[in-house]
């Protein structure tokens, strides 16, 4: 398999959205108190589950873009809002048409067609306001991120379920080496919908309970809502680099893992051997971690056959949600605060421990130089992606 | 202006409405059964699951790679698609709001927009990189630069394909509506001595200076022609620049030069 030469690129901003919060001191604030944003949802599905609602107020877009207004593009907003300062130095630095976005989201705007197909099935009509170029496709998602930003570059959307929004850091990468551009917004979001609620209920893979991952006790997933984003440029002040990343296929089932995690496994090495790095030296895993029995164990032999169980993994599922498409992009957000702060929360409601998955898994905060962190993120369609992060 | 290095097409697929290939596209012979693609090339299981979107993409990949002559089990695979499984998709939301039933399970998870590519590397075990995008009428030109990266980055070819179903009854106005198609090339990497059936740099801004491919024109409007375009101009040995949107886009464009050796 053919591993990408590339070179480590810096990260000179990153923001992040979830049920924790959506700032930097609430989310790791609820990191280290154990705190989970795990609720029931606001509209009862007709089942019982715990789901990650993002609560922060989100901003309007402008009134030009009114028609482009959905809860997925006003996350957007909010994490752009965040980036304000970093983007204003990159569109100094770069020509705009030098920097592109690359974003990733599984559901794009199915949440507001849900809202518009049911009043369609109610009356007959579309609402007036509903425009399924504007609110449903990626497409839309692209405009509004290109007009808040000024971003003229390449612009994509790169939708692989939950393997979405960590794809679009290599695609940067790659952009940026082979001289297409000198800066991209990279990252993703994904909002709570009836149709994902539902889907994977009928997979029989929600928990009724707050996902508790890595734990005997684990019952399926809680679904979350929220994005990260973050700001990577040719050259700059990195606060991190992204080292490696790594990008396999199972083929082997559209929706199950491989039960020993191959092309998880395959997807680690691969990111290790783009940094040129030796898995002794990756000091914390944020795992995909989703809380299934099956998904769980199989993310844990891989983990287990290239790094045996030295390494601490944590599971950030359990305060989230499993955020779909978005959860590669927040991923790499704790992956970042990881190594900004020096400590990594609690695995939330892993004990007791499943014995058979035989890894390192915190269940308190725990304090050390977190110099190198890799990050997973597994999806339907067999689609593997792993992030290797370092210290600048 | 943006340029990107040069690459090689090595290989050529296409799946339209009563053309089943594209040699069948290029000597004009249409059937008037083939409105809907087999899928031959997914094995039994992929095909059953397989929507309208998705065995015209494995299809077309095939044939592409066939022409590349490259190993299905190890081409790097971008797939591009502006509503992918939208029909799926609509398929879900009657169940729920309509007929009040539970969600299938089974078209749950179809409905993802990277059906097609799983169904395509389950279905040639390929177990390499793989990848969705879309970007409405860019998309072309978008998978393009993702391939033109991963085969820069690799130095190993990549197949990008790129199709839509028809545009979904009543949710788009019917004077933007279209209709389905798919296409495929392969991108390998130049190197001395090696064949292939063009050069290619995609550009922006690309004026195209060659003609766009004669199709019927409904199916003109899907956002995916820019890939039509090409592969028609590059059958045909044309050089000069295709236009990758039909001007509703942001003016991508493909400059391609005949290899001389093909």
């Amino acid at each position: 398999m053919a591993t990408p030469r590339v070179r480590p690129l810096p990260v000179t901003g990153y923001s992040n959205l979830n049920a924790l919060g959506s700032s930097r001191a609430e989310i790791l604030a609820a990191l280290a108190a154990g705190r989970s944003g795990l609720g029931p949802p606001a509209e009862s599905p007709g089942f019982e589950t715990a789901v990650g609602a993002v609560t922060a107020a989100l901003p309007e877009l402008p009134a030009a873009l009114a028609p482009w207004s959905t809860r997925l593009s006003r996350m957007v907003a909010a994490l752009l809002a965040d980036l304000d300062e970093p983007l204003r130095r990159a569109r100094e630095r770069w020509p705009a048409e030098r920097i592109g976005v690359v974003l990733g989201t599984s559901t794009a705007g199915v949440n507001a067609t849900e809202n518009a197909y049911q009043a369609y099935v109610a009356h007959g009509t579309l609402p007036f306001d509903y425009d399924f170029r504007r609110q449903h496709t990626f497409g839309a998602l692209l405009y509004v991120v290109s007009n808040l930003t000024g971003a003229r570059g390449p612009m994509w959307v790169t939708s692989t379920a939950c393997t979405s929004s960590a794809k679009p850091l290599a695609s940067a990468q790659r952009l940026i080496a082979a001289d297409i551009i000198d800066a991209a917004i990279v990252g993703g979001v994904d909002t709570l919908c009836s149709l994902t609620l539902r889907g994977f209920h009928a997979l029989q893979l929600l928990s009724r309970q707050p996902c508790r991952p890595f734990s005997s006790q684990r019952a399926g997933i809680s679904l979350g809502e929220g994005g990260a984003l973050a700001l990577v440029e040719r050259e700059g002040e990195p606060i991190v680099l992204i080292e490696g990343v790594g990008e396999t296929s199972d083929a082997y089932h559209i929706s199950a893992p491989h039960p020993e995690g191959r092309g998880a496994r395959d997807a680690m090495a691969a990111a290790l051997e783009q940094a040129g790095c030796r898995p002794d030296e990756v000091d914390h895993i944020n795992a995909h971690g989703t809380g299934t029995p099956l998904n769980d164990s199989a993310e844990a032999k891989a983990i287990g056959a290239l790094f045996g169980d030295r390494v601490p993994v944590v599971s950030t599922k359990g305060y989230t949600g499993h955020t779909l498409g978005a959860a590669g992009a927040i991923a790499f957000a704790f992956s970042a605060y990881a190594i900004e702060e020096g400590w990594i929360p609690p695995s939330l409601h892993a004990d007791p421990l499943d014995p058979e998955l035989a890894l390192n898994v915190p269940s308190r905060v725990t304090r050390g130089r977190f110099r190198r962190v890799l990050s997973n993120a597994f999806a339907f369609g067999g689609s593997n992606v792993s992030v290797l992060v370092r210290a600048p | 202006m943006t340029a990107t290095a040069a690459v090689g097409i090595a290989g050529l697929g296409l799946w339209l409405p009563g053309f089943p290939s594209l040699a069948a596209w290029r000597a004009g012979r249409h059937d008037s059964e083939a409105q809907a693609p087999p899928g031959r090339s997914l094995d039994r299981v992929s095909r059953r699951r397989a929507s309208f979107l998705g065995r015209a993409m494995a299809d077309v990949c095939a044939e592409a790679m066939c022409d590349a002559q490259v190993d299905p089990a190890t081409v790097q695979t971008v797939i591009g698609s502006a509503i992918a499984e939208s029909a799926t998709l609509l398929g879900l939301l009657e169940q729920m709001w309509r007929r009040k039933e539970p969600v299938s399970p089974a078209a749950f998870t179809m409905s993802v927009h990277n059906a097609a590519s799983g169904l395509i590397s389950i279905s040639f075990g390929n177990r390499s990189f793989t990848t969705s995008l879309a970007a409405d009428e860019n998309t072309p030109a978008v998978a393009l630069l993702e391939g033109i990266g991963i085969v820069l980055a690799t130095g190993q070819p990549a197949v990008v394909a790129c199709g839509d179903e028809a545009a979904p009854d009543g949710l788009i106005a019917e004077e933007h509506t279209w209709g389905p198609l798919a296409g495929a090339v392969v991108l390998t990497p130049l190197q001395p001595g090696s064949r292939g059936h063009a050069r290619l740099r995609v550009r922006r801004p690309g004026r195209a200076t060659l003609a766009a491919a004669d199709v019927d024109p409904a199916v003109s409007r899907n956002p995916q022609i820019g890939l039509v375009d090409l592969i028609a101009a590059v059958a045909q040995g044309a050089s000069g620049c295709v236009g990758l949107d039909r001007g509703s886009g942001l003016g991508w464009g493909a400059e391609i030069e005949p290899c001389r050796d093909r």
